[in-house]
This record gives C-alpha cells, structure tokens and sequence, in this order.
C-alpha cells in the first residue's frame, strides 16, 4: 500500500492580529507551522502504516523552508518527503496548486502505484478545502472528503470504507482504492514525535522537485496559471467587546441584548 | 574441637559474607558512571554529621531511637570483635587496651541494654501504635528479634563468665552483675554448660545477623552511611544534561541505566516511611509512594543484576552494557516496577528528599522515567500535549500569540533592553507574569516598587521566551534543551548579567539548570530583591493592609533554593516589624500547592486534590492574607480558597502586592 | 549654434517593502518581476535587490496588499522636481503595456457566457435554505449585469425544487434527475453540473459552502479548469467590467481579501449559510424549467452509500464538535442550577460545558471541560455563565466565533474576551433569557 499525503507549511494565523491604529497586519514573530488539518492527515496516513504496513510518502508545495514541515511529517513515521518547490510555483491559487500536486502525486504512482492519498481539510491560511477535490480531478481518481472515521480496509478487494461527517448526518461510503480522502480533525489525535523520530528526521533527505523534474506549462502553474486574483484586502471591521451592567433595572435591556445577540448571530430565528 | 567447629562456620560465614558484599558492589557498578569523589572534605564531614551524627534520624523524636541503636552496635562492633577472635584464638582479648578496655565494656554493657530496651520500644511501637507509613513486614520482627536475642544471649554469657569469675572486666560490668545476681547459687558445671550455650547462641545469631542484612531492608546497616557519604551536595532538582546523539536512548527505562549513585540509593532505604509522610501525592490518596517507588528500584534492580551478571561475570566491576536485557521492566508491569500512574503523580516539590535520613535523591530519578515515557514512548497525560506544542511553538504553556506577551507593558512605560536600553538589572518577567491576568496584576505590582526604588532595570518584551522549567520537569529533556540554549544565546546577546524573577520556577531554572548549558547569570528572586531594597532603606512599606497574614513556602524557593528568610522579612516589614503566622508544615517542612513538576497543566483526578489540602492547612491559622511568592502557588490557593468558600474574608497575594500596597 | 538642453532621464525609483504590510501572499511579487529582482526571506517577504531593480512596478501592481512602494533617492527626487517644473513629468516614459497572460480555455470567448446560476442544495428532497439565500442574492447579482438569474437542482424526484427557485427569484430552472443521482455523490453530481455548465455556459455559478457544496465546487471547477473563491462573505458586480467581486475573510478572519476570477468562465464562489439573507417566498411567480437527461447508470459510479446516519444518539458528547455551548463556573454553585443552563442549551441548540471546577464539583463530566487540560473549543456561540476566566480556561474558549459572559464580578477577565459581557446575576439573567426565548416563540436555526 503507498499513502501520499499532503501538507502545507501555513502562518499560525490564530498569531496573527491587526494593528488596531494603523489597521494592518502585524506577522511580527509569528512563526510558520504545519497546517493543523493537515497533521491529522499525516497521523492517519502514519496509522495505515503501522496497521497494513504502508509505505508514507509526504509532499508538499511551497517555498525551500517549506522543508521544515516534511521534516516534522517523517519525525513521526513518514517513510519519504518530496518538497515542491520552485519560483514558477509562487502565487499560485488552488487551481495551479492541484496542477503542481496534481502531477507530482502522478509521477510518484507511476514509481509506486498510489493507493490513497490524504489531504487535510482545509489549510487554516486560505480556509478553501480546494485543493483536495483538485488533487483527485488533476488525478482521476474518486474523492471522499470531510473523512471523520475509516470504518474498514479490504486489502484483497482493494476496498475502503469511510465515514463522512456532513452538516446534520454522516454518511458510511465504499469505494473502490485509489482514492483522495479529506480528513476531519475528529479523525485523530496526532502523537507526539519520539526524539529518536525527531533525530531521524533531521537526518533525512527531502527530495526538492523544481518544475525542471515536472515539465508543466509555465502558463499553468504559478501566478499565471491562476484564474483568482486578488484585487485587494483590507481589515475587517470588528465587533468590539461591549460590556453592560445587567442588575436592577438594567437587567431587562441586558436580556434583550442578549437575546438580540442570538437573532443576530443565527442562533434562533422568530 | 569446639573451637574447629566455630572456625569452620566463622570463616564459612565471612567468605559468605564478602561475596555477598562483593556482588553488592558489583551490582552498584552497573550504574552508569558520575562522579561522586569530589569535595572529599565536605563530603567526610556529611558523613559525619549525617551518617554518624544521625542528624536528620532525629529530626522525628523516635529517631531517638534509632540513635541509641545505632551507637550501641557501634559499641558492640569491637566487642563483638573480640568475641569473634577469641572463639578461635582464646588467648586473645583487648585487655592489652588498658583502662580503656573497661571503659568500653562498661559502655557495651551499658549500650546492650540500651539496645534491648529500644528493640523493645521498636517492636512495641510497630505493634501497638504504627505510623501509617510504616509497614507491618516480617523482615522487621524478624531483625529486631534477632537483635533482642544477640542482647540476652550477650547478658546470658557475660552472667555465667562473671558468676565463673572469666570476666576481665566485670567489676565494671553493671549490668551483666545485676544479671549475675539470678545466678546465685548455681553450680560452676552448670554455668560453664550455660555459659557455652549462650555463646553459641550468640556466635550463631551474630553471624547469621550478618549474612541476613544483604537480604533484607537492614542492608542500610552497610549502604546509609556511604550513601551519606556520596550525597548530593546541593539538593538535586535538576537531571544530567542529555547528548541528543542518533542511536542513543533517551530517559531511563532499565534499572541499569540510572547512574550508581541511585544504585547505591535503592539499597540505602530503610523503608522508614519519612518520604511518605510528607509525599503530596502520598498525603492525598495517589499512586505514587516515593518509599515505595525506591523498594520497587531495588527489588528491580536485584532482580535484573541477576540476569545481567549470568550473562557476565561477576566478578567485573564495570557498568551494565547498553543492550542487557532485563527481566522485568523498570516502568510498569509487575510490583516489581514502578507504575507509570505514579511516575506522573509527583510534583517534584522535593519534600521526600529534603526529609530522607540517608539523602535518597528521588525526584531526578523519577523525571528521568518521565524522560523515557515523553522522549522514546511519547506516552504521556493527554492534557500535555497541548502544553509540549505550545511551548515549542509558542514558547508559553498556554499558546498565546507571542506577541502579546509585552501587553501587560503597553501603558506602564517600561524600558526594553531590546531597544538597547542600559539597565543593572533583566526583569524576566516569566509566562504567567506576562499572560495570566492574576500574575499580571503581581507583575505591576513589582513594576512599581523597582521604579520606587530607582532600581535601573528592563524587560526583553515580546522577545522574552518560556524558560522551560515545565518541560523539564515533565521529561522532555528534547525540547527543553533547545529552549535554554536559545534563551542563553539571547541573554548573553543583550548582554544581561543579572536577572530578576519572580517566579520561583523561573528563578530555579535560570539559576540551576541553565548552569549545564554554560549559563552563569546572577539570577535574584523578588523576594531576595525586596528584602534588600527594604533592608537599604530604598523602599519604605508604611506598615499594615494584608492583616494577619500566614506565609507559604513554595518549594522551588525554598527546599531547592534556601529562601525562607527573604519573603518573610518582606512580610515583617509590612506588617510593623510582625512576623507572618506559619502554618503546621512550614520552611523545609512545606507542603507542596501541587502545581510543580508540570502538575499545573494535568489533570488530578484521584484522591483529595492537594491544593485543597494545603489551603485547608493555611485556613487554620486564620489568617486574613495567604501570601506566596510564586504564580503557580498563586493560582493553587486562589481556587482553594473559592473551594473554601473563604474567598470574601481570606485574600491570596504574591508578597510583592502586600509590598507594593504598602508604599505610596 | 544654440546647445540643445540635455535630455535628462527621468528617475524611476527602485521597490521597496513598507514595514508592516506584507502578507505573505505567496511570493506575487517575485513572480511578476521581470528581472529576478525579488527574493523571499524566511518571514516569506520580500528582499529588494536595489542593484538589479529596474523600476518597471510590476511587483508593486501585484501585490495585493499595497505593500510595495517605488522609492527615490534624494537626489532623484531632486530631479524629478526639476523634470516637474519643466513639465517634462507630463509625457510618459514608456507606456506601460498591461500584460495580461493570455490563458487558454474559456478565456477568448468569456462574451459567449452569460447568466448567473445557483445550484440548489437538496437532501432526500428537501432543499438547503443557503440555496434559497443564494437565489436572493443571485438576484441582485443578475440585475446589476442585466442577465437571467437560473437555479440548477440534481436529484431523484426534485421537479418541485425547480418550481419552488421561481418563488425565490430565478427566472430558469435546469433540472437533473435519475435514481443516480438520488444521494449526492462526488462522482455523479460533478458529471451532472459539468455537462450543463459546458452547456448552457454560465457566466457566475453559485454554490452554498456546506460540506457538500464544497466537496462539489472544487471538483468541478478543477474539471472545468475555471476560478473558485470559498466562503465569500461578500458578491458584488463591478458593473464596468462586468466582472464578479468576490469577498473573502483569510489569514484566520484577520484580513478580508476581494478577489476576481477575470479570464476564465464561470466565476465560482462558495457562500456560507446564514451570510445571505433570505429573500421573501413569491406565491405564483414561475419561470421556465428545463430538464436534462442524466446519461450514467449506477454502474458507472465507483462510490457506494452504504448508510445513512442522521441521529447522533448514543453518542458520547463532543463539545469539540458543537456550534453552540452553555458553559458554566463555580459561580453556578450546585449541579442542580446546571439544569438551567441545561434548559438554556436545549432552547438554542446548544451544549451545556463548563469550567475545571464545574468539573471538579462534580456538576459536569469530563468530557464537557472546557479548557487546559480540557477541551478546546471554537465554537459560533459561546455563553460563559459565571465563569471568571482564568486562563486556563480562557485558551480553551478564546477562539469562539462570539462570547457572552454573565458574571457578576466586573473585574473579571473572562470580559476581556468576551463580545457581549453582561455584569449580572447569573441566576436573574439566564432564566429571563429563556423566558424571553420562550415568550417570543424563537425556534433553533437549522
């Protein structure tokens, strides 16, 4: 069995706060880290190794010190990391981001047929859960996101069969291996990397793919091949605290407050 | 043809003896190596006070006790000596000694009784009113017995030579001639036959005594006063320092791995069950039982030497090899290894070690397991992985934006060294003086009386980080180690000499374990800092806001640090020259908040929660202000006392808030 | 002979970065400069190379955030003063071509597409209200381009949706149904909506950002190799250009991000429900439905359902999980007042958690602690009801969406986190809450 999964090295944007004066964005010392949805993704593929035996192939998409989160990838398990990593991928949306992991996780299956492969579902910087379905369109191959649960793995038959968790219901489906899985962070509890894990992964080499190795139109990936652009971005307006005295006889206006807070907020409607 | 007999079983006894002795030996060896052999100096006159002098024996009345047994046997020890020789040799006696030979009979006559009379105490004691942390083992009866005996039988044989007119010394014998009187009258065949009996009840029972100490917790009889010997000079709450090579193993998982000084420390424990008593996690119903742990270390470690030496001769006095395979596992798994619950259970606060009569050193041996359980296993309390990622991401516990850790700053006009302002002193202001909204309001507090005394002095801001105490404490040694590398390298780059803290985990770390990482910074408590400026006139606390107040020694402040005195002036200055009310436990005596050794970020679940404990305490002397000089302590005994319901009347505060509401 | 004055070139400033500013956007700048200018350093900003800057501002139009300026020497600015004065600034140095990449697909014809499509939402036949929602704004978006508003629904039996999107404002309804298609699945759903999008070739198509919509919109605009923008808080028609304007929350919430899909057809945008307000039902307004045949069999699709569970009984509690939660402290004083909070959660959909010492009282389990070494919770509603917030509980709680805190003490920290805080009797307000609730006859929003 061979599990790619994908990762992607994100700001830790709960660091990230605006400048209440100048209204911008203060990154100051926030560090960049594995995108949280994205460590249950490795956990899970880590999981079907020490269950079937499965051999972990890590890969990610971004800039040369991308190469920190792959690391953090093998330190737990992960038998092999490829960075995808060139200036042509810069600026990318996710559309040129699945051309570029697309093709990757295609040229790895032609090495090694690929059995699953595993995606968080979402990355907490851009919140679109794209690029996963885009994996498996680039792919061909069926898509199952929003996995909370597997329920069971059939080796012989080549089956899996997975829980979805929607908004009111869950869903049990079946399908037939390969296949791209979104996962929930529910899924899992990542563990905790061993030092000897940690040493191992120092140690590791992580195998830099540039668009040299993958040969994909310039006008495809990158900026170019993205049709979103950004036109611009600006603070979002906040919602201040409000503080207000609820004793006495300011008790019935801090219930209606209240109150209005839950029609606002849809919590209940009249 | 008596005399041939005795030889055999006397030369018998001590071949069994030694070897035995020398396996003991052999088996301390397996440790990993550390050295032990410097100041020789202090280390004689440890021995000295400690081992001989039995001064922490006796810092409970029936180590009074233990004390007269002690010196009796060292009495005993040439009389029996000579016992033994002139069983072989009956020419031979110590009477050549002169006068000072009937000085030492009439002292082994004296000290004999002495020492029946405590057996009989001590049996008395464990049958009749037992410590609870005393158990009831046959091993203990079964010693005392043999002791009592080895007493009568010595009364017995000394009657009948004195009665048969045998006894050198007898005129100064006064004791054995009270004996002597029952014997009046019996006939010289009779006493010479009792005579004979006696002293075979007595060769036997000595030799026999001897070889059963190996075997049994009496093995202190041989291990305490070394063990003294090689004490710690300082008490330990730090663990060696780690090189985090590939291949190596991290933590301890075999009994082999430990170093031969916590060898030498499973086979000291006498099982007296001081630890216990005094134990947190022991007083409120958890797993751990540092006395217990330290029995289990050395059944495990006698179980597995076992094994290692079948694969090994003996006879090699060199450390275990790195692959042994052992028997039993030393975490987890039979009763004859330590329970992972218990391994978790301990606050670190050190109360077991300051309290052990033969310098066990408990809390490094039990974070090293830890080491091993976090490093190698990456099994730990769930509710820590939030904290291990937030430290190493976020550099604090909680995993708030590093950013905001200056926030507390942003009105109050303080100077950054960052910002290439000169200042005497770094204010390392710690985690929860930066983020916890109650240890902020301490941190004001101290802002305010450094500025009233025109203390030169400044703070890192947002570029201070965790100092990492929690990590270590936990056993990731992995992390922690990069922490206090980066946060050295960053110190040394603002070129800060002296530091302020007011956290006593803070305080220690910086102090004490940075050290091993090449740190030599003079690290000072608040507490030390008030005292001083108070002392110098440099600050005037006018007296009286905090009423009656009762003070609570934290235990990275004072056991591990020797601050006792330093708050407590703090205090008296504040209070018209009135010193603070002292709870039941206090000083090198205090009761651990339970928040130590990283139990503030886990849950405790069983038993009765040691901070309510320890608040009930400080409830009793009624006071109106618990004060405490650590943010840890701060939040323990807030909650205790809302538990209480004592909040409206009791106030919890860190002595720099009494300080600074002190002064205009 | 008269000298001629000597042609001063005109100085074009090299790029810099204004502190501060850059998001890391994802190296635009890099990219779009012809002259291998810009680096990126590890904060993922970008590093001049004053020496190889040309000044053509290309990086400086890509950035999305105005964090790139042209900056000039002294000196330069000197000159240009001195060009300024002569007049000299009026001509322009060399036009600037506004190079757009030519793209392939859809991008030559984008004139050929045209009208704005909703898809419509639906589960065993019913349909989700942020379809409707969509239609509304679906609306306001058709009449500012002056096209046709249509809603597309897939099914098995789903006619009557199609009639219904009428009520809601769409002019046309495109009809799918096939046993097939009776459960959403990837496979088919994406075959379906690709088929009629190639087809009938809608300019802007929307989708509502449930679980499904999304599984289904990044699909298919992979498929159709067009822009997609999530979540968007925000439609609007740039009435000039005829173009979509698509806003978006990113970095977490902490910047809002306009965003153009210009060359490619459709636009796609995802909206979360309850964003959109839902238009007014209008009796007896009708439309044109047109139905499509749906040419796979069940055969031809790989993915099987084997179940559906639609009831979370039995289920142990995962306060992780709950949109909404009633959370109380150790000023609830007794587990019995829990039963309050209880009758609150119930009312508002909600889940009742609380503190370590609502714990430790033995009021909640453990498995609803919120906090340290409890939970962490993020959820759209968070109601701390006489919990001070220490911080071992606030870093489990802080992220909530919103925050009302009841608490007496005015001091208390958990107000310094709190949207709403209301310094009060926990027992006099709550239950005047669920009063009110009550009394207005509110019902929980699905």
């Amino acid at each position: 069995m061979h599990i790619v999964v994908c990762v992607k090295m994100v700001p830790d944007t709960t660091q990230v706060s605006i400048d209440p004066v100048t209204n911008t964005l203060i990154r100051d010392g926030v560090p960049f880290i594995t995108n949280p949805y994205d460590t249950n993704a490795v956990e899970e593929a880590i999981r079907f190794k020490d269950k079937y035996g499965a051999f972990v192939t890590a890969v990610s998409m971004g800039p040369p010190n991308a190469e920190s989160v792959l690391r953090k990838a093998v330190s737990i398990g992960t038998d092999r990391a490829i960075l995808l990593s060139d200036r042509a991928f810069g600026g990318a949306d996710t559309l040129a981001t699945s051309t570029v992991l697309g093709l990757a996780i295609k040229k790895l299956n032609e090495e090694q047929p690929v059995d699953i492969v595993l995606c968080g579902k979402q990355t907490i910087d851009g919140d679109t859960a794209q690029v996963g379905p885009g994996i498996a369109r680039r792919m061909n191959i069926t898509q199952l996101t929003l996995v909370d649960e597997v329920v069971s793995v059939n080796t012989e038959k080549k089956t899996i069969r997975i829980r979805r968790k929607l908004e009111n219901y869950h869903e049990i489906i079946e399908v037939k291996l390969p296949v791209m899985m979104t996962v929930e962070r529910e899924i899992n509890t990542p563990r905790y990397p061993t030092v000897p894990g940690r040493l191992h992964a120092d140690d590791v080499r992580v195998e830099i793919w540039s668009n040299a190795q993958l040969k994909l139109d310039p006008a495809t990936i990158g900026l170019p091949g993205s049709p979103t652009q950004v036109r611009r971005i600006f603070a979002p307006e906040r919602e201040k605290g409000e503080i207000m005295m609820g004793e006495g006889p300011d008790r019935t206006k801090a219930v209606e407050a209240c109150f209005a807070k839950l029609l606002d907020r849809d919590i209940v409607h009249v | 043809m008596e005399r041939l007999i005795f030889l055999i079983v006397c030369l018998g006894a001590f071949a069994f003896f030694f070897k035995n002795i020398f396996r003991l030996v052999a088996t301390i060896c397996l440790g990993r190596a550390e050295n032990r052999f410097d100041n020789l100096w202090s280390r004689c006159a440890g021995m000295f006070a400690y081992g001989f002098g039995q001064l922490r024996v006796i810092q409970k009345k029936f180590g009074y006790n233990h004390y007269l047994l002690f010196w009796g046997f060292m009495t005993l020890v040439l009389v029996n000596f000579e016992f033994l020789l002139k069983g072989i040799f009956p020419a031979f006696s110590l009477a050549f000694m002169g006068p000072l030979y009937y000085i030492l009979m009439f002292a082994a006559d004296i000290m004999s009784l002495v020492v029946l009379g405590c057996v009989v105490l001590a049996i008395a004691r464990r049958l009749f009113f037992r410590p609870y942390f005393i158990d009831q083992t046959a091993d203990a009866f079964l010693i005392l017995c043999l002791v009592g005996s080895l007493m009568i039988a010595f009364f017995g044989m000394s009657a009948c030579e004195y009665r048969l007119d045998e006894l050198a010394a007898g005129t100064y014998m006064l004791v054995t001639r009270g004996v002597a009187l029952f014997l009046r009258g019996s006939d010289t065949e009779s006493l010479h036959a009792s005579m004979r009996v006696f002293w075979w009840i007595h060769a036997i029972v000595l030799l026999f005594f001897m070889n059963y100490l190996p075997y049994s917790k009496h093995l202190h009889v041989l291990t305490a006063i070394p063990n003294c010997f090689f004490r710690s000079k300082h008490m330990v709450a730090t663990v060696p320092r780690l090189q985090f090579k590939k291949g190596e193993e991290f933590g301890i998982s075999k009994v082999v791995q430990f170093r031969w000084k916590d060898l030498l420390d499973f086979m000291s424990c006498t099982e007296c069950g001081r630890c216990q008593e005094v134990c947190p996690a022991s007083n409120t119903q958890k797993t751990l039982n540092p006395k217990k742990m330290v029995h289990q270390g050395k059944v495990n470690l006698f179980t597995n030497s076992k094994s290692v030496f079948a694969n090994r001769p003996a006879d090699m006095l060199a450390p275990a090899p790195k692959d042994a395979a052992m028997n039993v596992p030393l975490i987890n798994g039979s009763d004859k290894s330590v329970s992972k619950k218990a391994i978790w259970d301990c606050t670190t606060c050190g109360a077991c070690m300051q309290v052990c009569p033969v310098f066990i050193e408990h809390a490094p041996k039990i974070v090293q397991m830890r080491q091993h359980l976090v490093m190698e296993k990456a099994e730990f309390p769930e509710e820590l992985i939030a904290l291990f990622e937030n430290s190493e991401q976020r550099s604090n516990p909680w995993g708030i934006a590093p950013s905001d850790r200056a926030k507390w700053a942003a009105d109050l006009n303080v100077p950054l060294v960052t910002q290439g302002v000169q200042a005497e002193y770094l204010f390392y202001v710690g985690c929860a003086g930066a983020f916890d909204s109650r240890a902020r309001q301490v941190t004001t507090a101290l802002t305010k009386i450094l500025n009233a005394a025109g203390v030169s002095w400044g703070i890192l801001g947002n570029e201070e980080k965790c100092c990492g105490d929690s990590m270590r404490r936990l056993g990731n040694e992995y992390v922690f180690d990069k922490m206090a590398q980066a946060n050295i390298e960053q110190l040394k780059k603002y070129g800060i000499k002296k530091i302020i803290t007011y956290c006593p985990h803070c305080y220690t770390t910086l102090k004490n374990d940075y050290k091993q990482f090449g740190a030599d910074f003079e690290v000072i408590h608040h507490s030390e800092l008030i005292s001083s400026l108070i002392a110098a006139g440099k600050i005037n606390p006018s007296s009286d806001s905090a009423g009656r107040v009762v003070i609570h020694d934290s235990c990275y402040l004072g056991r591990y640090n020797n601050l006792y005195d330093q708050p407590r002036d703090v205090i008296k200055a504040c209070s018209g020259g009135r010193a603070p009310a002292e709870m039941e436990r206090c000083r090198e005596k205090s009761f651990c908040c339970g928040a130590g050794g990283g139990r503030m970020w886990m849950e405790e679940l069983d038993g009765k929660r040691i901070y309510l404990e320890r608040t009930q305490e400080a409830l009793r002397a009624a006071p109106d202000t618990i004060a405490v000089a650590c943010p840890y302590c701060l939040t323990m005994y807030e909650d205790g006392v809302k538990d209480e319901k004592a909040a409206d009347r009791v106030k919890v505060k860190d002595i720099a808030e009494i300080v600074a509401s002190s002064i205009s | 002979m008269e000298q001629k004055p000597k042609k001063i070139k005109k100085p074009r400033g090299k790029a810099r970065l204004i502190e501060g500013k850059c998001i890391a956007c994802g190296a635009r700048c890099q990219m779009s400069c012809p002259v291998d200018a810009i680096e990126m350093n590890a904060k993922e900003e970008p590093v001049v190379d004053t020496a190889k800057c040309i000044g053509c501002t290309k990086c400086v139009k890509a950035c999305p955030a105005d964090a790139l300026e042209m900056f000039f020497t002294p000196e330069e600015q000197a000159l240009l003063k001195e060009l300024e004065s002569q007049g000299a600034a009026a001509e322009p140095d060399e036009p600037e071509a506004e190079s757009k990449q030519p793209a392939g697909g859809s991008e030559s014809n984008i004139a050929l597409w045209k009208g704005v499509w909703v898809f419509i939402e639906q589960f065993e036949g019913h349909a989700h209200d942020v379809s409707w929602e969509l239609l509304g704004k679906g609306r306001v978006l058709a009449d500012d381009l002056g096209v046709e508003l249509a809603a597309f629904v897939l099914g098995d039996n789903v006619r009557h949706l199609a009639q219904e999107a009428f009520g809601y404002g769409a002019d046309k309804a495109y009809s799918m149904e096939s046993p097939v298609l009776k459960h959403y699945r990837t496979e088919s759903y994406l075959r379906g909506t690709v088929e009629l999008v190639n087809k009938y070739k809608p300019e802007i198509l929307l989708m509502g950002a449930t679980g499904l919509g999304r599984d289904l919109a990044g699909a298919v605009a992979t498929d159709l190799k067009t822009g997609l923008t999530a979540d968007c808080t925000q439609l609007d028609i740039d009435k000039k250009m005829r173009i979509l304007e698509q806003t978006r929350p990113a970095f977490g919430g902490n910047i809002m991000a306009t965003i153009l899909t210009e060359t490619r057809r459709p636009q796609m945008a995802s909206v979360r429900p309850h964003v959109m307000p839902k238009p007014l039902f209008q009796q007896g307004r009708t439309g044109v439905l047109i139905e499509e045949p749906f040419a796979l069999q069940e055969d031809d699709i790989a993915a099987k359902i084997i179940e559906i569970i639609k009831s979370s009984e039995g289920k142990s509690v995962n306060i992780n999980a709950a949109k909404i939660l009633v959370s109380g402290g150790r000023g609830m004083l007794s587990k019995e007042n829990f039963a309050k909070l209880q009758e609150l959660a119930d009312l508002i959909g909600g889940v009742v958690s609380g503190s370590r010492c609502a714990f430790d009282e033995g009021w909640i389990e453990h498995a609803r602690q919120v906090g340290q070494t409890g939970k962490t919770v993020h959820p759209k509603l968070y109601i701390a009801c006489a919990i001070s917030g220490a911080i071992q509980h606030l870093v489990g709680m802080q992220d909530s969406e919103y925050i009302i805190a009841i608490n007496k003490d005015k001091n208390a920290p958990i107000f310094e986190v709190a949207h709403l805080g209301i310094v009060g009797d926990v027992f006099e307000i709550i239950p005047d809450l669920i009063e009110k609730i009550k009394q207005s006859g509110a019902k929980i929003v699905e």
